[in-house]
């Protein structure tokens, strides 16, 4: 595939290194037109499913005369349905996401693992859609499969811009109820909200057969925590600035992130969300190599 | 506290160092962009408990080393009472030593006595501290004021050594006193070193009070009462009294009552062995002791019959106070009591004179010789120890005469004249003679039994003074001491205030138409003996005195005759125990009798001597020679390492943090892949 893209965040040769890969959904999924995923509707694709007993009604077409002149029973052969993928992109835009490392932010890092999947989706033929979570759902890309769509959802991931508090609970459930059929939702976020909060949202997306994928993007100085003198903290979400003695509350502060961590990690388990923590200073390429091997099905023996 | 260095404390704002830099560093405080609010969040408000404690601690922690490296520096000195001082320094130290017998009380362990003790511990004391421009030293056995070069100086003075003396606290506060008013000494230390004997303080004399008025008015004298009021927990004292010589024959013998007294809880039924030692012959008795004491009365020392006079010592063996373990008797023969009756009237002068030539015991001889007024210069004065004035009270020469008749240690008493009751004299007259309407109106009313003229007898029985009549009387002005008076508060007998001898007012005659004293007797005859007893001691050979500075002053060429070792100088004679001669003559002089019987007043009633003044009190063990006030550096510089040490401890990372510095980052089903 010979996409034109002049999206400075995408790096060519990630891109390239990872074209090899497929993305796969966990899940099956229910698309349009004929792809490379599973459906959970039966289909006329060379791969055998199961057979189950005839009914009348069915199409006469797919009885399996070779096991009624075995058994003298009707069966129908059926075989597995191929289609393709619908992949909603949902990436935090509040103020945290401009948290910055050596001058990339976390929304520069949700670019380039979003705009990522997004060129390795369009690729393979699947739809791809983007919703920008800032305080509320400020904006919607519905799922398309035209170059020209992926040309739009890229050009508007990169004119994302940090701003706000997050509304990212809001919005995944806006997801949740707006994303009509079985979808790849792929979360792009600092999760800066309460676990349990979280909890509701995973729930709901998955109560509606959606495969979820979360990159919880971390900065390492959140987690290290480290100064030396008394700092004044402004909310990047445009909340009160906060005077702190990091010797004072260091300890403090360190052991409220790993009960967050810890509570993050309950929720993944219980919700089976595909849930990876990112540190962005780790290479993003990586991290979608990781992520992409680790949702191809294994071989049935 | 005190402190040897008081301008290193001006550094002491100092400590709160940490407290600025901390909130310096608040203040210094970046701006940052930050995320992950909801944990800064959670933070402050979980540092709000334990966390915050520790820093505050940390800071204390650091404060408190400050502040303890600026108080070692500044060499402090123990002892909460220098608290009183404040950080100014005297411009003039006092210390008046209490140098009475009973001050030499030991710690029979560390064989120091109260006196030594307290001038170690006051000498160590002004060493270490800057006890001013002058150091000036009032011992009670002198009261002489001595301005002293060094603190050291104080423990090789013969004016701090022991006496067998009584002290005298009030007058040496005056002197004190009147040094401190004389000088316009600005600020002042009066140190004052004593047992607090209640016949050394007089806490009920009426000079107290001028006392804390006096000082009152001086800004910045503050005093301090080094205090040995301990009792001795096992103490006797020895005292000989009644010492008579007698002749028998050829042969004669000593008669003297022995009273031992015991002081403290410790002391056990026993016998006690008691030396005697007359013309270098000694002799030991023992006694049965009890919590009481013992005595051995009427105890008979046969003595050569030439030996007219001579001296004597009893001794105990050593205890807690060395210096009650000995006494010193004379003896003599016993002078002729001679006594001269001076009135007009012959038939009182010879009831008078009945009275008085009767001896109470046929081994003494009595004289008594009446003289009427105009033979007045018949009077062999030396020779006379009581004389009886019935006539107009004298002036001029003859009152001279008198007073001096009394200085001398004789008795004089007065009677009421029938007629002119003449001038003044020993600041007393007579009044008019009074006549009562009601006989009953002149039985005595009251009269001091305890001492005086008409003391209870030896079996403890009053004299039968009650039965006593007087039909008229004489009044009389003076300002002298009421031993007896009648119910209407006139009094029968009155003494004057005279030393070494005693001038009487007797308002009343002792024939029937003034009274019954002549009739009924015994009163009479026991009231003359006993005035002629007194006088006549001033006529004895012998003399036991106690220890004063001027009690040697009357005569002088003393010949010192005991102890022959460690004798006193010339000028410290009187103030020691020792057998003195001149001539025919001999004194004893020991200790007085209060120094043996007086306790110690209790210390709340000396507290209240000084109410209102700059005082302190600091009670102190026999024998604890310990520093009155320690330097105590090293203790603050042990607290600042502590707190140094507990800032560090408190400072460490928790245990969790420092085993995993990094979190766990990786979630948790990564890690089980």
């Amino acid at each position: 595939m010979a996409l034109q893209l002049k999206r400075d965040y995408l790096d060519q040769k990630v891109l390239e290194r990872l074209s090899t890969l497929q993305l796969h959904a966990r899940l099956p999924m229910i698309g349009n037109v004929s792809g490379k995923h599973r459906s959970p509707i039966r289909g006329s694709s060379l791969e055998f499913a199961e057979y189950r007993k005839y009914v009348p009604g069915d199409d006469t077409r797919r009885l399996d005369w070779r096991a009624y002149a075995r058994n003298d029973r009707y069966y129908i052969k059926e075989f597995e349905a191929d289609t393709n993928l619908r992949m909603c992109l949902i990436v935090d835009t509040s103020g945290s996401m401009g948290f910055a490392y050596n001058g990339m932010s976390k929304l520069d890092y949700a670019r380039r693992i979003g705009g990522t999947l997004a060129y390795i989706a369009a690729l393979q033929g699947d739809a791809v859609g983007l919703y920008c979570a800032g305080e509320t759902f400020h904006r919607e890309i519905p799922p398309k499969r035209s170059a020209t769509h992926l040309s739009t959802v890229l050009d508007e991931l990169g004119a994302a811009e940090p701003t706000g508090e997050t509304g990212l609970a809001d919005t995944l459930h806006e997801a949740a109820e707006r994303i009509p059929q079985r979808a790849l939702i792929v979360i792009l976020s600092d999760l800066f909200v309460e676990p349990e909060v979280v909890r509701n949202c995973f729930e709901h997306l998955r109560f509606r057969k959606h495969d979820v994928a979360v990159f919880h993007l971390i900065e390492q100085n959140e987690l290290d925590f480290e100064f030396d003198r008394p700092m004044r903290f402004v909310d990047m979400e445009g909340g009160e600035p906060l005077l702190a003695d990091p010797i004072i509350i260091g300890a403090q502060y360190r052991r409220a992130l790993e009960v967050y961590l810890e509570s993050m990690d309950e929720v993944s388990r219980d919700t089976e969300i595909d849930y990876h923590r990112i540190c962005i200073n780790e290479d993003y390429g990586d991290v979608l190599a990781k992520f992409l091997l680790g949702r191809t099905p294994k071989k049935r023996k | 506290m005190n402190f040897l260095q008081p301008l290193v404390l001006i550094a002491l704002p100092l400590m709160l160092l940490p407290v600025i830099i901390h909130l310096i560093n608040q203040q210094r405080h970046r701006t940052v962009p930050w995320a992950a609010m909801m944990f800064l969040m959670t933070a402050k408000r979980m540092s709000k408990g334990m966390a915050r404690i520790r820093h505050i601690l940390i800071l204390l922690m650091r404060t408190l080393a400050i502040a303890a490296l600026i108080f070692a520096i500044s060499r402090p000195l123990s002892g909460g009472w220098l608290g009183s001082i404040g950080l100014a320094k005297p411009d003039v130290t006092m210390v008046l030593l209490d140098r009475s017998a009973s001050m030499e009380i030991q710690d029979l362990q560390a064989g120091e006595s109260k006196r030594s003790t307290a001038l170690k511990r006051l000498t160590q004391l002004l060493e270490q501290g800057d006890y001013g421009t002058h150091l000036i030293l009032i011992d009670s056995a002198t009261g002489q004021l001595q301005e002293v070069d060094s603190p050291k100086a104080l423990l090789s003075l013969p004016m701090t050594d022991a006496t067998a003396t009584t002290a005298n606290i009030p007058g040496m506060l005056e002197s004190a006193l009147t040094y401190l008013k004389a000088n316009n000494s600005g600020r002042a230390d009066v140190w004052l070193c004593s047992d607090l004997h209640e016949n050394d303080w007089a806490v009920d004399s009426g000079r107290w009070e001028a006392i804390r008025e006096e000082f009152g008015k001086l800004e910045g004298v503050h005093h301090f009462l080094l205090s040995y009021s301990a009792p001795a927990t096992n103490n006797l004292s020895v005292r000989v009294e009644n010492v008579q010589r007698w002749q028998r024959g050829n042969a004669a013998e000593l008669i003297l009552d022995v009273i031992v007294r015991t002081e403290g809880s410790n002391i056990a039924t026993r016998k006690v062995p008691i030396e005697f030692e007359v013309n270098n012959v000694r002799s030991v008795v023992e006694v049965e002791l009890d919590a009481r004491g013992a005595s051995l009365q009427g105890h008979r020392i046969p003595i050569d019959g030439k030996l007219t006079s001579g001296w004597g010592a009893v001794r105990l063996p050593g205890d807690a106070n060395p210096l009650d373990n000995r006494f010193f008797f004379v003896f003599s023969e016993p002078p002729m009591r001679k006594s001269v009756i001076v009135s007009d009237d012959a038939r009182i002068g010879e009831a008078f004179r009945l009275a008085l030539a009767i001896p109470p015991d046929a081994r003494l001889q009595h004289q008594a010789e009446v003289i009427s007024v105009n033979r007045i210069g018949e009077i062999d004065w030396e020779n006379t120890g009581l004389l009886i004035w019935q006539a107009a009270l004298p002036s001029g020469l003859l009152a001279e005469q008198l007073q001096n008749f009394v200085n001398n240690g004789r008795v004089v008493i007065f009677f009421p004249p029938n007629q002119n009751p003449g001038g003044q004299i020993f600041e007393s007259r007579w009044n008019d003679w009074q006549t009562p309407n009601e006989q009953e109106l002149y039985k005595l009313a009251w009269w001091r039994g305890d001492t005086e003229l008409f003391a209870h007898v030896a079996s403890g029985d009053a004299l039968p003074l009650n039965e006593l009549r007087t039909y008229r009387y004489r009044a009389l002005e003076s300002t002298g001491t009421t031993l007896a008076k009648f119910g209407n508060e006139a009094p029968l007998l009155t003494r004057v205030a005279t030393e070494p001898g005693a001038a009487y007012f007797c308002s009343t005659l002792p024939t029937a138409q003034f009274s019954s004293l002549e009739r009924d007797g015994v009163v009479f005859y026991v009231m003359l003996q006993r005035a002629l007893a007194i006088g006549c001691r001033a006529l004895a050979s012998a003399s036991q005195r106690d220890a004063a500075l001027d009690v040697l002053a009357d005569r002088e060429q003393w010949e010192a005759v005991a102890p022959i070792e460690n004798a006193p100088s010339l000028s410290q004679r009187g103030l020691h125990t020792g057998v003195y001669r001149n001539e025919t003559y001999w004194v004893a002089i020991n200790r007085s009798y209060t120094e043996d019987t007086a306790k110690a007043a209790p210390v709340e009633t000396v507290d209240a001597l000084f109410d209102g003044l700059s005082y302190r009190r600091i009670d102190v063990e026999v024998g604890d020679t310990s520093a009155l006030a320690n330097e105590l550096w090293r203790t603050f510089l042990i607290a600042m390492m502590l707190a140094l040490i507990i800032e560090a401890i408190l400072s460490l990372p928790s245990k969790k943090l420092e085993n995993n510095p990094q979190l766990d980052f990786t979630p948790a089903a990564e890690s089980a892949d």
